[in-house]
């Protein structure tokens, strides 16, 4: 074993990454006060029931959109299923919080659907009528119709690859479609289905804009108003600690199910093309209504509310500095992807040389980043810092580093790196994995040195998994909100903080511009982007 | 071309390194402000603050509980000149948790606002009262007479009261000047009156509860005085503006110590950088000028003597009311968690 630069490095990363994870776990075993004893107690309980109520029901929804959109258009041709094929994912631009906003917008007393009503059918009360989408079920809606995606892309690339072997056998069999479909489509594609659910799991537990839009607590809003509310960092971090054991426990059942996955896959054999069954009559009519449904629901619906609300209330067009915000996202999701990618290449490229088992643990723990909420991640940054500055900085006599850390690009940029480390990392390793150890071993033997093989090597090699990962990552920093609304500079403005600060303060008209334009350059992005998405997922 | 790109390159990390450095230094005449309240109109009397004496004012714009936390955090050396928000009770808390300091005491401050409005660490900037809507459909002039928050638990009231939830600032504020005039026990038991008088859990902001009066969900609510204006106003849509035709405006207490009222604040961060130039745009903040801007943008009472509401304030809410200028502001600040702990042990959701 060597300590080489190499491996250094990358034992550096690693930990950087893992410090928050670290102060979070520690604070476990501080003292809380006495004061509120009695009365978290009973929050506990209801901030435990809330999240696992809405994670069940959101992971039944998002399992039966998913699921059920990817296995129409993969097996069958009807009317727009090309279209749907991509334009299902567009939901990914839309996030939970600006669904809440659309949701309330539309369905509030007096709100869109009264206008409708009313100018269909003349003055009368219909608000007793419309049905008020607030609260959990509110929320329930917002996050799944978000985030179905993920089970869509996933169950859609393990459909593409069953192959036609599987289908004719059910047909040989003289099974119904509905019956090979949950006795044998089903089944073989649940690997990639529990993992899209996992991940729809891990960002709904996550989740704080329409979380906290709803006012429901969860263990994340949770961990929030007690910091807020009661000024108790110890209890937060306690809450913290359940949500991290749910967190985790997710997380091992995504990672035995991925080895199932790769299983699966590599025995699939004789790989034959299938052909799609073309849908005639009803039952095309059916398959073009449900995917319509989903795609107006997930993407046009809180589309038309945004642009019904800029077009309505157009002043606060002109109020929004546009460019301002389009250059401060871009600046994040440069400056973001580069760091991460570079810093995910270099302790990948550290493991595969130094082979090392610690540095290997420590990089597996190092990527939960991604399951540990925004908001989370953020407090515990400030606490790890100002901890840091006040006991060692001061102690050595330096001058406070927090104006560095805290309210800077810098901080903001470090934070977005220890979430989203995890993609990064994991996408780089999957495209590793599938370069053999022996090219490294040709190429030394050839008289190229470490870092010729990584440059001239490794990087073209890995060239599409880097693609992929910019765009996951582009996206999430997008969409953002946590980390860079307790995080960010002065004057510095992101089209989600615009949108959730104007919705805090009761002005849900004036945050529809900042969300429209949140869709829009989101949707363009994933439009651009959508072939690649959909191509690379099938690896 | 190649050698070319490479130096592109090279040339595009280092900018974005040097950015990345610069962007955490700050130079020259400015003030930060820490801001929880986003109102178009206080951006622009920024601008105009900026544009009359050459001080920049650096924003961040966020909600009052995290502006608070990392004023906290960052301690003596945060960047935090002055901090704004929409509630005595957050200016009170920040001050008995020791993050403000002394200094809003000149005399221009003093003259503008009265006593019971300011201390020498945070000073209210625009008033606003919180009161009862009702629906004049349902709700008769006798059930309405002589009443009080303290009625708001009058069984009579069973199943046609709206009020927002417990967490909610402006309720703590409220319940905390009701235990200082009434005592923590007698308002333990107002509250639990009060949640049994709810027509459903509490949900929604303020203009949610004036609306459920407009759609019949309820016949009286409780909210601040400029939302309604703000329904009037036709900002939030037609549909918004009949609705609040619907709802009459009520002002309890009239008959004792007055209704409640409540401001929102500046305060003097502890430590704060640019201490001198937080002090002028406070006073700023109190000229006529501004003050009349603040009234015809957000609908509040105006903080100085000489300025009046907005019309749409006067005319459908009136002016001639007796305001609480006995209950100190202070106060709500020092009985906030105790409101708190009263209200959720009552069921308050």
């Amino acid at each position: 074993m060597k300590f080489n630069s190499w491996y250094l490095t990358s034992f550096l990363i690693s930990f950087i990454v893992l410090i928050p994870i670290i102060t979070v776990f520690t604070s476990f075993f501080e003292n809380t006060s006495n004061y509120y004893e009695i009365l978290k107690n009973t929050f506990l309980i209801e901030y435990i029931l809330n999240s696992f109520f809405l994670l069940l029901s959101v992971l039944i929804l998002t399992f039966i959109l998913g699921t059920g959109t990817a296995y129409l258009v993969s097996f069958y041709k009807f009317p727009g299923s090309n279209f749907f094929k991509w334009a299902l994912i567009l939901s990914f631009a839309v996030p939970p919080y600006i669904y809440a906003y659309s949701l309330t917008a539309f369905f509030e007393n007096y709100g869109t659907a009264f206008t409708i009503l009313k100018n269909l059918f003349g003055d009368a009360n219909y608000n007793k009528n419309i049905p008020k989408f607030d609260g959990m079920f509110g929320a329930i809606l917002s996050i799944s119709f978000s985030l179905y995606a993920y089970v869509y892309i996933l169950a859609r690339a393990s459909f593409l690859y069953q192959s036609q072997n599987l289908i004719d056998l059910g047909k040989n069999l003289g099974f119904s479609k509905f019956k090979s479909f949950y006795k044998i489509i089903l089944p073989a594609a649940r690997p990639a289905i529990v993992a899209g659910l996992s991940l729809v799991a891990m960002e709904t537990l996550a989740e704080f804009g329409a979380v906290d839009f709803f006012s429901i607590n969860t263990l994340t809003t949770g961990i929030y108003n007690s910091w807020i509310t009661f000024d108790d960092l110890a209890f937060a971090n306690r809450v913290s600690f359940f949500l991290l054991i749910f967190i985790f426990s997710l997380f091992i059942l995504e990672n035995l199910s991925r080895r199932k996955a790769k299983y699966h896959l590599n025995s699939k054999g004789g790989f034959k093309q299938k052909e799609k069954i073309k849908l005639f009559g009803k039952k095309s009519f059916l398959a073009f209504t449900f995917c319509f449904t989903v795609f107006f629901i997930s993407f046009l619906f809180p589309l038309s509310q945004m642009l019904y609300w800029t077009i309505k209330f157009p002043e606060n067009l002109f109020d929004l500095q546009i460019i301002d915000l389009v250059l401060n996202t871009l600046y994040l999701v440069v400056l973001s992807s580069s760091v991460l990618l570079i810093f995910s290449l270099i302790s990948n490229y550290g493991n595969r040389v130094s082979n090392n088992k610690t540095l290997n643990i420590l990089s597996t723990l190092s990527i939960s980043g991604y399951a540990i909420p925004g908001v989370i991640l953020a407090i515990a940054f400030i606490t790890f810092i100002a901890w840091f500055d006040n006991s060692i900085i001061k102690f050595l006599g330096f001058t406070s580093i927090k104006k560095l850390f805290i309210g800077s690009i810098l901080g903001l940029v470090l934070v977005y790196f220890v979430r989203f480390y995890s993609l990064a990392f994991n996408g780089i390793k999957s495209g590793y994995e599938k370069i053999n150890i022996s090219v490294d071993e040709g190429a030394y033997l050839l008289g190229y040195s470490k870092r010729k093989t990584f440059m001239n090597i490794h990087i073209p090699f890995l060239r599409n998994s880097l693609l992929f990962i910019v765009i996951l990552i582009s996206l999430e920093i997008i969409r953002e909100l946590p980390i860079t609304l307790i995080l960010r500079p002065f004057n510095f403005e992101t089209f989600a903080t615009t949108a959730y600060i104007s919705a805090s303060e009761d002005l849900l008209e004036a945050a529809a511009v900042p969300s429209l334009f949140l869709i829009l350059i989101a949707s363009l992005f994933i439009i651009i982007t959508s072939k690649y998405i959909l191509r690379e997922l099938h690896e | 071309m190649r050698r070319y790109g490479e130096q592109m390159s090279k040339i595009t990390i280092f900018g974005l390194i040097t950015s990345l450095f610069l962007s955490t230094l700050a130079v020259a005449n400015e003030v930060n402000v820490f801001n929880a309240r986003h109102y178009k109109a206080d951006a622009e009397l920024y601008s105009k603050f900026t544009n009359m004496t050459g001080i920049k004012v650096n924003l961040i714009n966020g909600k009052s509980g995290a502006l608070e936390k990392r004023i906290i955090e960052e301690g003596s050396d945060s960047s935090a000149d002055l901090y704004i928000t929409a509630d005595a009770g957050r200016c009170g808390a920040m001050d008995a948790k020791g993050h403000l300091q002394g200094g809003l005491t000149s005399k221009a401050i003093k003259a503008a606002v009265p006593k019971t409005f300011r201390t020498s660490k945070w000073v209210g900037i625009a008033k606003r009262a919180r009161i009862i809507y009702y629906s004049p459909e349902r709700v008769t002039g006798a059930e309405l007479s002589g009443m009080t928050y303290e009625g708001l638990a009058d069984p009579k009231w069973k199943g046609r009261l709206v009020i927002r939830k417990s967490s909610n600032i402006y309720n703590k504020s409220l319940v905390a000047s009701l235990i200082e005039n009434n005592g923590k026990k007698a308002t333990a038991e107002w509250a639990k009156g009060v949640v049994a008088n709810m027509a459903r859990d509490s949900k929604g902001n303020d203009r949610a509860q004036i609306m459920a009066v407009a759609a019949g969900e309820a016949d009286i609510a409780v909210a601040n005085t400029y939302y309604l204006a703000l329904m009037l106003s036709g900002k939030k849509g037609a549909e918004q503006q009949e609705a609040a035709k619907k709802v009459k405006a009520f002002f309890p207490n009239q008959n004792d110590r007055g209704t409640h009222m409540n401001v929102s604040c500046a305060a003097l961060v502890k430590g704060a950088p640019n201490k001198a130039n937080a002090v002028k745009l406070v006073e700023f903040l109190l000229t006529p000028q501004s003050q009349e801007h603040f009234t015809n943008n957000t609908f509040e009472f105006p903080m100085i003597d000489g300025v009046s509401p907005s019309p749409l304030v006067v005319n459908n809410l009136g002016l001639d009311f007796k305001q609480d200028m006995k209950t100190k502001l202070a106060s709500y600040g020092k009985n906030q968690a105790a409101a708190l702990e009263t209200m959720t042990a009552a069921g308050w959701k």
